[in-house]
């Protein structure tokens, strides 16, 4: 490209600063809308205004709780990605390191289970967990923070994630490692953790953003009003007869800076995160 | 549990009666049509221009890459949610876009009582949302290629578009194949945007089957035996359109 | 993904075979829950031959500025007679309360679910069948012949009445004054209307003033409904089978629907916001719905004094129907296994099931038209509003109620009606009436009889 087309270069450069345009518009209509009363976000009124105060104040005051939610946002998604972790990091180590026969097969169960829809999913899982509420075990049944952590901490993705990963892992050290007497578990803390640490940061950026915004099963699971997810306040407060959309843009504000502070802080990992399946 | 009719605790064995009523069942086909629309008119322009802004931001002389790449991939940091919300607010009736309009002298949109303009409004918000995350994929690929193997097609006399077509997409197809895929299953699966922007309105004229799905277990009296026959047919067509999709993207690479 | 493409279709097709079996095992896991679900209902009449009383009552309701107004009111009441129970009155939208209601009542787990809650009358045939013994016995609470029939018909199964009745939905129409009078009509006009002769109007208010007569919403068909009921009829009869093919007072109200359309004399406004903004903006000269439509129209205050309310129209075509029908109106319910049933009967038997002053209080403050026949002397009753040009509108509303036919809800008001949004949809787009009706009785027969 030595000689550039200048008419097909301010084409480019056009075309590039209206997508990017309209990329962020959403962004700065949320933020002025968060300032405004729920009359002027209806009429459209795009300059900032003085209700931020107000809408926080009804955000925070409303029946909904949201402030509780944010909590329950926050815990369900640390403890989240906290066991996803951990469990599908030692899944993929395990695929990639050791070989058996029935591996191949095993992980082609796994991916082929990142195809099923969740909506066909969601029904017996729902009807597990209510069963096992039924049934007594108060603890694990629906309304429960295990109901909506549980279907999330072992995906398919994620371990797959791990092995594609581990399969640039330096293997020689590992015979080295046990080789000086390591056992299995040793080789896995001392050895394998530390140098995957990228992968771990990139995995935990995906787990917790999927986490935090998850929407349908937190929706199923999760009826009693002190236990709902930021996503699903939201949701409530846009469906209600007259929505405010000041404060429901306030909360949106509010519900986008973890994820977005996440990006801008750590965005090679954020990216390794989503790209993390194909290489 | 596809087998059992009933509703509520009240359930029990009842044959082939979900299926037969499926047969006939209209808002599965209404659905089902809603899907495949979404499908065959979103999944190809997001794809195409995620490709097109990769192939732009590829090139190395251009000016404010890192600030365009950020911009555009920026809509990825939302949950589904918010931005659904942000869109039913811009889309309304007497929302900011249709001011805009009236503003031009244009008559405004009825984004929500339309179904063919609802239907529109869940493409953009889609496109708006994943086109940036689509393209990711893309850079990241692209970044693979080596630069020698274009500097050896430039010196062969190749343009722009011969590169892009001879070079690019060919050294993409595994990734294209697999934002094909990935996309085609969201769409199959797609809930959020149409639960918060439409609803499935105006009278079913964006309802997903996902949706559907939602509705008959929760939104009336729960209906676990016939949601699982209509869950039952979503997986078996994901599990043929991706049949599909690799015997595609297999054979035109052999 | 490099996947050994053999291995994958054999998988699948394995998984596709394991997943259709599924049929045994959900059946046996079932009744599993089933009886243990048994055995949670004989533990809970064990407990129950002792009172079961509590400090502490929840209600949830909908709608703050009518059932969540009305509840509070009743809460300051009853705090006079039981100064030592505390009641909180949580407010949630309906669909909220609906999916909560269903998942709890699922499941068997009633942990954070309210003493007290209020149903609208549609859905209550379906909890009562879907779900038996959830919902406590009322009998002794509510007196079958203090309240109008036509509601306590929702609310009765095997001979037992399960709810406290609270509002009546019954329709009219509200028409602006000012619009009709620039349109050459007087309220005389409204007396006794037929829907050919409201048509009628319309056109000449659009002539005149280029307002619309009536806002519709796709998603909603209230309207049918209504129409449907002052005949005497719904999507089910009474015996709770589909009635959609040969249902001549449907087929009359899908035709003035489609008149009115074809007429230009309506708007479209999706969702219920959309319906008020067009009411409170001045869109539209009528509103045709249930009289708790009135709170939402009085939010306009600059247009006080220029609304008045008339009599639901009549389907001259059909043979029964009246000027008189319902929509909407709710219950109130207790959950059985809720701790505090009876502390929760007891404030329902001493607020909602007797206390005349509470009604006639919420007769001035919400506009509530009771199911209580002895509220409908209360001294707010026979004032006027000055709002709807001083009309007397609640004696009007109670004077109608009476009329109400009842007829049978049925389990499945909703599902039915979101196929019908499809059904209309397509009648309004020109597709013929019968065979259409004739394809969506076969789709209604599907849903109710997964009911059965």
């Amino acid at each position: 490209m030595k000689k550039k087309n200048i008419p097909l270069s301010i084409l480019k450069y056009f075309f590039l600063i209206v997508l990017s345009f309209l990329s962020i518009f959403p962004f700065f209509w949320m933020i002025v809308s968060a300032t405004n009363n729920a009359r002027e976000v209806n009429v459209g009124k795009l300059t900032f205004g003085p209700h931020l105060a107000e809408n926080l104040g009804n955000l925070f005051h409303s029946d909904l709780s949201f402030g509780i939610s944010l909590g329950n946002s926050a815990m369900i998604a640390a403890v989240t990605t906290v066991l996803a972790l951990l469990l599908s990091s030692v899944a993929g180590y395990g695929f990639e390191i050791f070989h058996s026969k029935a591996r191949d097969r095993v992980f082609n169960i796994l991916l082929l289970s990142m195809m099923m829809p969740f909506c066909a999913l969601m029904i017996p899982l729902y009807r597990m967990f209510s069963m096992a509420g039924r049934a007594g075990l108060r603890g694990i049944g629906l309304n429960t923070m295990f109901s909506v952590i549980a279907p999330y901490i072992c995906t398919a993705f994620l371990i797959f994630f791990f092995r594609q990963n581990t399969k640039s892992f330096p293997k020689d050290i590992l015979e080295a490692a046990r080789m000086d007497g390591l056992n299995e578990p040793g080789v896995f803390i001392h050895m394998y953790m530390p140098v995957m640490r990228p992968t771990y940061a990139a995995g935990a950026i995906i787990t917790f953003m999927t986490s935090w915004n998850n929407y349908l099963w937190p929706l199923v699971a999760l009826q009693e009003p002190q236990k709902r997810t930021v996503p699903l306040i939201l949701s409530a407060m846009g469906s209600s007869y007259t929505p405010n959309y000041g404060m429901i843009m306030a909360g949106i504000v509010i519900a986008t800076l973890p994820t977005g502070f996440l990006f801008f802080v750590m965005q090679k990992q954020f990216v390794a995160g989503i790209i993390g399946s194909v290489k | 549990m596809s087998f059992q009719t009933g509703k509520g605790i009240n359930m029990h064995f009842g044959g082939l009666a979900n299926y037969r009523r499926l047969f006939h069942d209209q808002t599965v086909g209404k659905a089902l049509g809603n899907t495949f629309i979404y499908l065959i008119i979103q999944v190809p322009i997001m794809l195409v221009l995620a490709l097109i802004i990769s192939v732009l931001l590829n090139d190395k002389s251009l000016k404010g890459r890192t600030f365009f790449r950020v911009a555009i991939f920026m809509p990825c940091i939302t949950s589904l949610v918010s931005y659904s919300l942000i869109m039913k607010s811009i889309f309304s009736n007497d929302g900011l876009f249709n001011q805009m309009l009236v503003h031009l002298g244009l008559s405004p949109i009825m984004w929500t009582t339309d179904a063919f303009w609802a239907k529109v409004l869940i493409i953009l918000s889609i496109t708006w949302r994943w086109t940036g995350y689509n393209m990711i994929f893309y850079l990241s690929g692209m970044q693979n290629i080596e630069p020698s193997i274009y500097e050896a097609a430039e010196i062969d006399g190749a343009n722009f578009m011969q590169k892009l077509n001879y070079m690019t997409i060919p050294l993409l197809k595994p990734i294209i194949l697999f934002t094909t895929i990935t996309s085609t299953i969201g769409t199959l699966q797609l809930f959020d945007e149409v639960q918060n922007i439409t609803q499935g309105g105006p009278a079913n004229g964006t309802i997903t089957i996902s949706q559907y799905i939602y509705n008959l277990c929760f939104k009336y009296t729960p209906n676990f035996g016939y949601a699982s026959a209509v869950a039952f047919i979503v997986v078996v067509l994901i599990m043929l359109l991706s049949m599909v999709q690799m015997k595609l993207g297999g054979k035109e690479n052999q | 993904m490099k996947c050994n493409r053999v291995v994958a279709t054999v998988l699948s097709a394995v998984m596709l075979i394991s997943m259709a079996a599924c049929g045994g095992n959900g059946g046996t896991a079932s009744s599993a829950a089933n009886a243990s679900s048994g055995g949670e209902k004989t533990q809970a009449t064990a407990s129950s031959a002792a009172s079961d009383t509590a400090k502490k009552l929840t209600i949830w309701a909908w709608d703050d500025t009518f059932n969540v107004k009305a509840a509070n009111e009743a809460k300051a009441a009853y705090a006079k007679i039981n100064p030592d129970v505390t009641v909180s009155v949580v407010s949630m939208a309906q669909n909220d309360i609906v999916a909560k209601l269903n998942t709890a009542f699922e499941s068997g787990n009633m942990d954070g679910m309210p003493n007290i809650v209020l149903i609208e009358d549609y859905r209550i045939q379906n909890y009562l069948k879907s779900y038996p013994g959830v919902l406590s016995d009322l009998s002794d609470v509510t007196k079958a012949d203090k309240f109008m029939d036509y509601k306590l018909k929702t609310m009765t199964e095997d001979g037992k009445i399960y709810g406290v009745p609270f509002d009546s939905g019954v329709a009219c129409v509200f028409y602006r004054t000012d619009l009709l009078q620039k349109a050459g009509y007087k309220p005389a006009d409204m007396e006794n209307l037929t829907w050919d002769k409201f048509i009628e109007i319309g056109k000449a208010v659009k002539a005149k003033t280029g307002k619309a007569m009536l806002s519709v919403d796709p998603s909603d068909l209230g309207l049918i409904r209504m129409m449907m009921q002052s005949a005497g009829k719904w999507y089910v009869d009474a015996d709770g089978k589909a009635d959609i093919a040969g249902n001549p007072a449907l087929k009359e109200a899908l035709t003035i629907y489609k008149k009115m359309q074809t007429a230009g004399i309506t708007i479209t406004a999706s969702g219920w916001d959309a319906g008020v903004a067009a009411v409170n903006e001045g869109k539209v000269a009528t509103a045709v719905n249930g009289c708790w439509y009135a709170s939402s129209i009085k939010k306009a205050t600059d247009q006080s004094g220029k609304w008045a309310v008339a009599s639901f129209p009549k389907m001259s075509n059909v043979s029964g129907a009246v000027n008189a029908t319902n929509c909407g109106g709710a219950s109130w319910y207790v959950i059985d296994k809720v701790p505090g049933r009876d502390t929760a009967k007891d404030f329902l038997s001493k607020t909602f099931a007797s206390d005349t002053e509470l009604l006639d209080n919420l007769c001035k403050d919400i506009s509530l038209v009771s199911t209580y026949k002895d509220a409908s002397s209360g001294k707010n009753v026979s004032l006027p509003d000055a709002f709807f040009s001083n009309q007397a509108i609640y004696k009007d509303w109670i004077g109608w109620t009476k009329n109400i036919p009842a007829v049978n809800y049925g389990t499945s008001t909703y599902d039915i009606e979101n196929k019908m949004t499809e059904v209309v949809q397509s009648i309004l787009k020109g597709a013929s009436l019968d065979d259409t009706l004739k394809n969506a009785q076969t789709e209604v027969e599907g849903i109710v009889s997964a009911a059965g």
